[in-house]
């Protein structure tokens, strides 16, 4: 067992292990390992990471990635006979969203979360409510299955995990000394566990034996396309910004028009279109354009410098003009208009996208910068992005703690749980690059089109900007391609 | 001091002690948690010292040591003490160490603040990594009411202390180290901080601070890196601490150092670097040097364009005060726009201590927004001020609807007009005294040219102004205009300010204009006539030159003196042409490339520049031969033309907006409380001891189950909550018993009570069931009251102080009775405004020259016999004038007392009121929140003003200035009664806002310094106004006006307090703030929006974005964000959940649940802000982001299945 960089810690109690060994397969930057596999993507890159978890190449900001300096555009017209079949969108709060904000709505966007996600679980566990859990004699054996709506530990420093189901919370005890109970650092309010335990002498405490995630099975075989095609996975564009990087977006606008880039049939953007309006204060000291309308005009005026013949996918983000509440619906018809360009789709946050019948769950990632504060610096960090990643796909949900950073808006399900397994996980926001696979799930986080901001500069943030991961959809082998 | 002042003090003490006496009596009977008044008098600093400290002997010592040595400097010499054991009764190093630290922090903030109790936790003796001993000290939240240099010199009083007692010193551990850089990094975000060290700098100070800076966790935010340390036991910002380090020794070190050289046990070499800023390693942050250069080099260059420039001197226009503006809130002035306050030097008689005088017309024509007590938030000199209304300084000037424009100086005159004006010309005059400066170390701002200045140039130029002042023709404030051009001429003096108009707001193309204007005019019934235009007439408003219009003409009656400014002769004939102008008169005020131009372009292109303020006929007529007229300011022209000087009018103007509101109104808590006596959930949330005590519970009738202290009566044994034995009615202890092993324990000299076996501390409070039922009727019954004789009798839920004493029922129902209601430690309070007035007229004050000779006043400000109502006598340093609410409120007060003590206490009566003027002449208690220190006042009189009027010092004893501060009064024996510390919460800043001791009379020499800084004379020197247009330094004129520290220690140190500018009322102007009587949000923002429509000074498009982007916009995103991660609650139990329960109803009661953030809370200022965006044509940025707002809005709170045409539609 590979406890030091392995996201599911090692125990035997759990399941979700998927035996590969070392998932932590690439890294954003700071892995100068690299371990190249053959490349059979057709593109002409010094590296990129492998398929196969366990021997994929490590990326390095220098070292894997092809340089687009050294490969001069061909004319834009020149090459593109792209005929992309339409992708299928599902989970897409868009047009859907029939909350109004009532207390009960909330309750059934939770009720649904537990729902579906205790759901995953039942194969695992005998639940048994909490309620009645509460009038089992002392002693018994017991399991639950729970949202966590609370996290404390006791003077002598074990942990009380409180569980939630509809009948109510029981109290489950995890003692400091046992294999697992490192695993309690990885916890986040909200999300949803099972347990298997006794009821202490008394009967109201629950010492807990097993702890699971409703997690990715590990014998999750991903879907692959039929031929080789490819997708460019893209997020947080910012234009509008005075550090969106321009000639780093042209040289990548420029590429897809050459022949090397023939076979990116497909374009998803992890939201952030643009820079936005308000959403810090005195924003408009330091926008390139301020009004939100031109902002859109011009990125569509960036988005048309790609060929007209990719299949082109776009969800919001934080920066955009639509609501930060999550699930986000997709941009409003004002804003799709303006966005015009190549006749894009436009989806909700989260969404998941099948493109050539592999299914990209595109999320934009607000709830990664919770995942990294709350969980130890090994487990997520901003330097490991895809790991903060690995855990929302361990946890079956993209932003599962209510009352912290993420906001939610109540609707009728829970957008937010990851239902299906997806075979690509694709999101942004945190302006760094990084991907690996999890349990077969390749997790990417795609960087950023923005330079290095005065905010960023202030808290020692160094983006990766002007990086596109192009992945290869008949195989999954991904390739990031640098454009700066 | 004189014979007057003793006899005054003594007078003060003589009722003291009567009252004294009462009240002993009354506690003596043992109803009330202590048989003795629990408020000492203290008669000097030393006194208060050792009361609030609670160590014996500290006072002793304190005035031993005054005569020899700075405070400072006594306050180090005190640690010697401590430490040998001299002073405190100290057994322990840690116990010695925190005394001195404590008595340190009490001496700096002279004994009134409550920084030395509440804001120092405790030290403590912890362990090195090497196994070595060293200091810890504890501190928390309210060490910030020390300062900063109180809260430094406590480090290194603590330091001294521990070289003293031979302890190592502190060696930080590098994560602690990094915990401080990053903890005060997250404290100036969560609270901000006055001075946030850099990273660097903070890590420099925590490796060589010798002892260890620790405290208690202040905030919710915590630190993301270096959490869960061994020695810190938080990972929140623990705010006390961040306010030591950053504002006290990082702020202060140079302070601090003077004292570290005079002491050999100590040694901080290290302060040296800190304040030199060599810290840093070498290159480390060469980066960040150089940007600090470049931004110094850039300074520089500045400077030298601004010296080689030649041109008006003016202060930069400031933008600070206008941040944060709030919906309701008005502006009067933008940064030192013309048409905004002009400044006027000068100290009103209810004027000083950070307090600005405005004309009582402009608070009306305002629409009532400023009133006095009113607090603004100006450009400068300081960054707010309290309004009083000073009538003897010029009003505003207006335009009518029908084009007339008037000043107006009378304020029944602004009323009248009020609804006719079309636009506020000018704001009017804005009286600053010089202290103010002084205080704030601001550059003097040149002054606006004023009679009392002309007067001393009129008597310089050889005029006998005495004469002139006493010949009953001769106005010499506001001479006719021929006598003042006959004055300018014959003596060879600036022309009288009354006809000095604003030439500096006008350019030198429009005088070009005006004097042409004035030529092609007429004289008629001695009027003169000019053709009007647009020009003319806006030339003449920003003179500020009177003048009715018609439909062709404007026409100005007073037109000499403006026709020999503008070098046209009664004649109407124009005597000069702008080539007679120098080149400097042409280019006056112009900046420099708009010279450079003029002189390379030689006309044409300049004129075109300025054409929208140049009539277009003369530049026509006149560019081919006249030079250009580039200058944005006629001043120099108009001296060159005229045949006298034209000193500047105005050449200081002062932003400023409204800050808060005044206050003025009795103190109660929520829901008020008239009785401390605990009644659980019972009485609901009205907490009506009536109901609870007809309530049926499991137990009975009124039996309810509450938590109480137990108490044992020293006599008979009996045990009971009750302060008086119910068997013998003798006074009862709280009594201690061991929960574990109960054992009865005894309180130690500290007051900690810890049982010997256990080792744990041992509480009195112990829930039991009683009697409400006949507790009540018992005390009804005592007092002879009935149920009838109140509407509703409120306690409260629980009792929060340590020993859980409650208090005789008898007094709530006799609070009840009498409306009033009581403060968390038993007194009755009713909170004002502090203004300072340092002389008064009976008459002003509801009062008569009789009642105040009663008082002991015995002549006027000039030293006549008191015999009239309106004479102006200097108001005695502890005497105080009510606001009529606050005497209302206080004659329930003294008939509460009365009642209380005839009818609970069985003895005579105190006070008597039966009218409002019996009040005068009673001592009250004047108490600050932050502090622990109350002062005695006298009433002498009342004002229809809603703040409190009182001598600055006696502000000052309360360590408050005039700002806008507020705080209270307490009748005096209602505060000897009533006030308990055994009430006092068991909490933080507890005994903050509690009267632990009192200053029976007030030490000029021991209250807050600012207030030395007023000035206190009856005219500023001519010297004064020439320096204020050098913008010289406040101290370089100092030694010409006299301030209040130049008198202390003296005979004259209670009085001579003069002032330069009366006023006829204190309470000139609206009684209340229009924020204050106008209804709703939308109702003010229409008030605000539209008076900032009104005013010149005032861009109305900047006030509605502001007002949106700092209140409405953050308001809506803060309680959309709420909304969206927000908290439920039962609606019947109250319980709250963090996330909605999967159960849906409550989890603890099935009762129902509901949200905490709703819709209607989320989107309430949603349409008035669209509108005003709309309406004030505010800029897309701000439309877009409310755009964007109400789409998310409709996003969360609209179903879109319920839309007729939705979104999925188009999918």
């Amino acid at each position: 067992m590979n406890a030091g960089n392995d996201p599911t810690p090692a125990d035997e109690l759990l399941t979700g292990e998927d035996g590969s060994g070392d998932p932590d397969v690439s890294t954003g930057a700071k892995n100068s390992e690299n371990r190249q596999t053959e490349s059979v993507s057709g593109v002409e890159t010094e590296g990129s990471a492998g398929a196969s978890a366990g021997e994929g190449g490590a990326a390095d900001d220098g070292g894997t990635t092809a340089d687009a300096e050294s490969q001069p555009p061909t004319t834009a017209d020149a090459i593109g006979d792209r005929s992309p079949p339409a992708p299928d969108i599902r989970n897409d709060v868009t047009g859907r969203s029939t909350g109004t904000g009532e207390y009960e709505e909330f309750v059934g966007t939770f009720q649904d979360r537990y729902e579906r996600l205790s759901g995953l679980l039942r194969r695992r566990v005998n639940h048994r409510p909490a309620e009645a859990i509460q009038s089992m004699p002392g002693g018994s054996e017991a399991e639950m299955i729970g949202l966590v709506d609370d996290i404390r530990s006791t003077a002598s420093g074990h942990w009380i995990v409180e569980l939630e189901d509809t009948t109510g919370t029981f109290p489950c005890l995890i003692m400091k000394d046992r294999a697992f109970a490192p695993l309690v650092d990885d916890l986040l309010l909200d999300e949803c566990l099972a347990v298997q335990g006794t009821l202490a002498d008394d009967g109201g405490i629950l010492f807990v034996d097993s702890l699971h995630f409703p997690d990715v099975p590990r014998t999750h075989k991903p879907n692959t396309a039929d031929r080789h095609v490819q997708a460019a996975l893209i997020s947080d564009v910012h234009v509008g910004s005075q550090e969106f990087a321009q000639e780093a977006w042209d040289r990548f606008a420029d590429w897809l028009h050459t022949p090397e880039a023939e076979a990116v049939e497909y374009l998803l953007i992890g939201g952030d279109m643009v820079e936005g309006v308000g959403v810090y204060p005195d924003q408009d000291e330091e926008l390139d354009v301020v009004d939100i309308y031109e902002q859109y005009e011009a990125f569509s005026e960036q988005l048309k410098k790609v060929p007209g013949d990719m299949e082109i996918v776009m969800i919001p983000g934080n920066h955009d003009a639509v609501r930060l509440a999550e699930p986000q619906p997709a941009f409003t018809e004002e804003l799709r208009d303006i966005m015009s360009a190549h006749d894009a789709r436009f989806t909700g946050n989260p969404s998941t996208v099948t493109v050539e019948g592999v299914s990209v769950l595109m999320y934009h990632g607000v709830s990664l910068d919770e995942v990294i504060a709350e969980l130890p610096e090994e487990k997520a960090s901003y330097d490991h992005p895809h790991k903060a990643m690995y855990q929302l796909l361990k946890k079956r949900h993209v932003a599962p703690q209510y009352g912290g950073h993420t906001r939610v808006a109540p609707e009728e399900k829970d957008y937010l749980v990851i239902d299906e397994v997806p075979d690509v996980f694709h999101t942004g926001h945190v302006h760094k690059l990084g991907w690996g696979k999890y349990h077969n799930v390749l997790a990417v986080n795609s960087g950023c089109w923005q330079e290095q901001t005065a905010f960023q500069k202030s808290v020692n943030i160094d983006p990766d900007y002007g990086h596109a991961p192009i992945l290869d959809l008949d195989t999954l082998d991904m390739t990031v391609r640098k454009f700066v | 001091m004189r014979d007057d002042d003793e006899r005054y003090f003594e007078r003060l003490e003589d009722q003291l002690d009567d009252a004294f006496e009462r009240a002993e009596a009354a506690r003596e009977q043992g109803r009330d948690p202590k048989t003795e008044i629990e408020i000492p008098t203290a008669r000097d600093m030393a006194d208060r010292v050792e009361n609030i400290l609670g160590i014996p002997g500290v006072a002793e010592r304190v005035r031993e040591l005054e005569g020899q040595m700075s405070r400072e400097e006594a306050a180090l010499e005190l640690v010697e003490d401590f430490v040998d054991g001299n002073v405190g009764d100290y057994d322990s190093r840690e116990g010695k160490i925190e005394g001195a630290v404590r008595t340190a922090v009490a001496l700096l903030t002279e004994g009134v603040v409550a920084a030395p109790i509440e804001g120092i936790d405790r030290a403590e003796l912890l362990e090195n990594d090497d196994g070595t001993e060293f200091v810890n000290v504890y501190y928390a939240g309210p060490i910030r009411s020390a300062g900063g240099t109180a809260q430094a010199l406590s480090v290194l009083v603590a330091d001294y202390a521990r070289s003293l007692l031979g302890i190592e010193e502190f060696h930080a551990r590098d994560d602690e180290i990094e915990r401080y850089a990053e903890e005060i990094a997250l404290y100036e975000k969560e609270t901000g901080l006055q001075y946030t060290p850099k990273d660097k700098e903070t890590k420099f100070i925590a490796e060589h601070m010798p002892i260890m800076l620790d405290g208690e966790a202040t905030g919710d935010e915590e630190v993301s890196g270096f959490r869960d340390l061994e020695r810190v036991d938080t990972n929140s910002a623990r705010g006390g601490m961040c306010l030591v380090m950053a504002e006290g020794i990082a702020l202060k070190a140079p302070k601090i150092q003077r004292y570290t050289r005079q002491l050999d046990e100590v040694d901080w070499p290290w302060l040296q670097d800190l304040i030199d800023g060599t810290y840093y390693d070498e290159g480390g942050d060469a980066a960040d040097d150089e940007d600090a250069e470049d931004e110094e080099e850039a300074e520089a260059e500045d400077d030298e364009e601004e010296t080689e420039s030649e041109g008006p001197v003016r202060h930069e226009p400031a933008t600070k005060y206008l941040r944060d503006l709030i919906a309701g809130r008005p502006v009067f002035s933008h940064p030192s726009e013309s048409g905004g306050f002009r400044l006027r030097y000068g100290r009103a008689r209810n004027h000083g201590f950070a307090t600005a005088g405005v004309h009582p017309a402009t608070m009306h024509l305002v629409d009532d927004f400023l009133a006095t007590g009113t607090q603004i938030k100006t450009e400068r000199p300081g960054k707010a001020a309290g309004i009083i209304p000073v009538d003897s300084i010029e009003g505003p000037t207006v335009r009518l609807a029908n084009g007339d424009v008037r000043r107006i100086d009378d304020p029944e005159e602004a009323l009248e007009i009020r609804n006719g004006v079309d636009e506020i010309l000018d704001l009017g005059e804005y009286l600053v005294n010089f202290g103010e400066y002084v205080e704030n170390n601001h550059p003097l701002s040149p002054a606006s040219y004023a009679v009392e200045w002309w007067e001393q140039e009129f008597d310089d130029a050889g005029a006998d102004v005495q004469a002139l002042r006493d010949d009953p023709h001769v106005d010499l404030d506001d001479p006719g205009p021929r006598t003042a051009l006959d004055w300018a001429d014959r003596y060879d003096c600036p022309l009288h300010p009354e006809y000095t108009y604003l030439w500096h707001d006008i350019s030198v193309a429009e005088y070009d204009a005006l004097a042409a204007a004035a030529a092609d005019g007429e004289i008629a019934d001695d009027e003169l006539r000019l053709p009007r235009s647009d020009d003319v007439q806006r030339a003449l408003e920003r003179l500020l030159v009177e003048h009715t219009a018609t439909e062709e003409t404007l026409v100005v009656p007073e037109y000499r003196p403006l026709l020999r400014s503008l070098g046209v002769t009664t004649e109407l004939e124009r005597e000069w042409t702008p080539a007679d102008l120098s080149e400097r008169a042409r280019t006056w005020g112009a900046d420099a490339a708009a010279k450079d131009e003029a002189v390379a372009d030689g006309g044409m292109a300049v004129r075109d520049d300025s054409s929208d303020s140049v009539p277009t006929e003369s530049a026509a007529d006149t560019s081919r031969e006249s030079p250009p007229l580039p200058g944005t300011n006629a001043i120099e022209a108009v001296n060159e033309i005229a045949p006298f000087t034209v000193r500047e009018r105005a050449p200081t103007r002062i932003g400023n907006r409204m800050g808060r509101p005044e206050k003025s109104e009795s103190r109660d808590l929520s829901p008020a409380v008239h009785t401390m006596f605990p009644i659980g959930e019972a009485g609901g949330s009205q907490r009506d001891v009536a109901k609870a005590a007809t309530e049926r519970t499991a137990a009975g009738r009124g039996q309810i189950e509450v938590s109480l202290g137990e108490r044992e009566c020293p006599n008979c044994g009996e045990h009971t909550y009750e302060n008086r034995c119910p068997e013998c009615e003798t006074h009862t202890e709280p009594y201690y018993e061991c929960d574990d092993c109960g054992v009865e324990v005894e309180p130690d000299e500290s007051g900690r009570v810890v049982c010997p076996r256990c080792e744990w501390e041992v509480e009195s409070p112990e829930e039991r069931t009683i009697d409400l039922n006949s507790v009540y009727h018992d005390a009804l019954e005592n007092i002879g009251e009935r149920e009838g004789s109140f509407s509703i009798l409120k306690g409260v839920q629980g009792l929060m102080s340590a020993n859980e004493t409650p208090e005789p029922m008898e007094k709530g129902i006799l609070r009840a009775k009498h409306d009033v209601s009581s403060f968390k430690d038993g007194t009755v309070r009713y909170d004002m405004t502090d203004l300072p007035v340092t002389s008064v007229r009976p008459e002003e004050l509801d009062t008569t020259a009789a009642e105040f000779r009663r008082l002991g006043y015995e002549t006027d400000i000039d030293g006549e016999p008191l015999e009239h109502d309106d004479q102006l006598v200097e108001l005695k340093v502890q005497d105080i004038v009510l606001p009529d609410g606050a005497a209302e409120h206080m004659m329930r007060t003294a008939d509460f007392v009365d009642d209380l003590l005839e009818r609970f206490y069985g003895l005579e009566p105190f006070y008597e009121v039966e009218e409002r003027d019996d009040l005068v002449g009673e001592l009250v208690f004047g108490m600050a929140p932050h502090t622990s220190a109350a002062v005695v006042g006298r009433v002498v009189g009342f004002t229809s003003a809603a703040v409190g009027y009182a001598h600055p010092y006696f502000h000052a004893a309360k360590r408050r200035n005039c700002d806008g501060d507020e705080d209270c009064v307490m009748l005096l024996l209602d505060g000897l009664l009533n006030f308990s510390k055994e009430f006092l919460p068991d909490q933080r800043g507890g005994r903050m806002d509690a009267p632990l001791v009192m200053s029976s009379r007030i030490d000029p020499s021991e209250i807050d310094d600012e207030a030395h800084n007023m000035d206190i004379v009856r005219q500023y020197p001519k010297e004064f106004y020439e320096a204020t247009l050098e913008m010289a330094d406040p101290e370089e004129v100092e030694e010409l006006i006299q301030i209040g520290e130049d008198t202390l220690g003296t005979d004259d140190e209670y009085h001579g307090f003069d002032h330069t500018h009366d006023t006829t009322d204190l309470a000139l102007g609206p009684d209340l703030s229009a924020y204050k009587t106008l209804g709703d949000m939308e109702t003010k923002m229409d008030a605000q929006l539209e008076l900032s429509r009104k005013l010149r000074a005032v861009d109305q498009t900047d006030v509605a974005e502001r007002v949106i982007e700092n209140h409405f916009l953050p308001d809506l995103i803060g309680n959309l964000r709420a909304f969206s991660r927000q908290e439920t609650r039962c609606l019947d139990c109250g319980e709250k959940y963090r996330r909605v329960p999967l159960t849906s109803d409550c989890r603890e009661c099935g009762g129902r649940m509901t949200l905490t953030v709703h819709r209607g809370s989320v989107n309430k200022y949603m349409d008035i802000a669209v509108e005003a965006a709309e309406e004030y044509g505010c800029r897309d940025y701000t439309k877009q982001r409310l755009e964007v707002l109400e789409r998310s809005l409709e996003s969360i709170f609209e179903n879109d299945k319920n839309k007729q045409s939705g979104i999925a539609d188009f999918m």
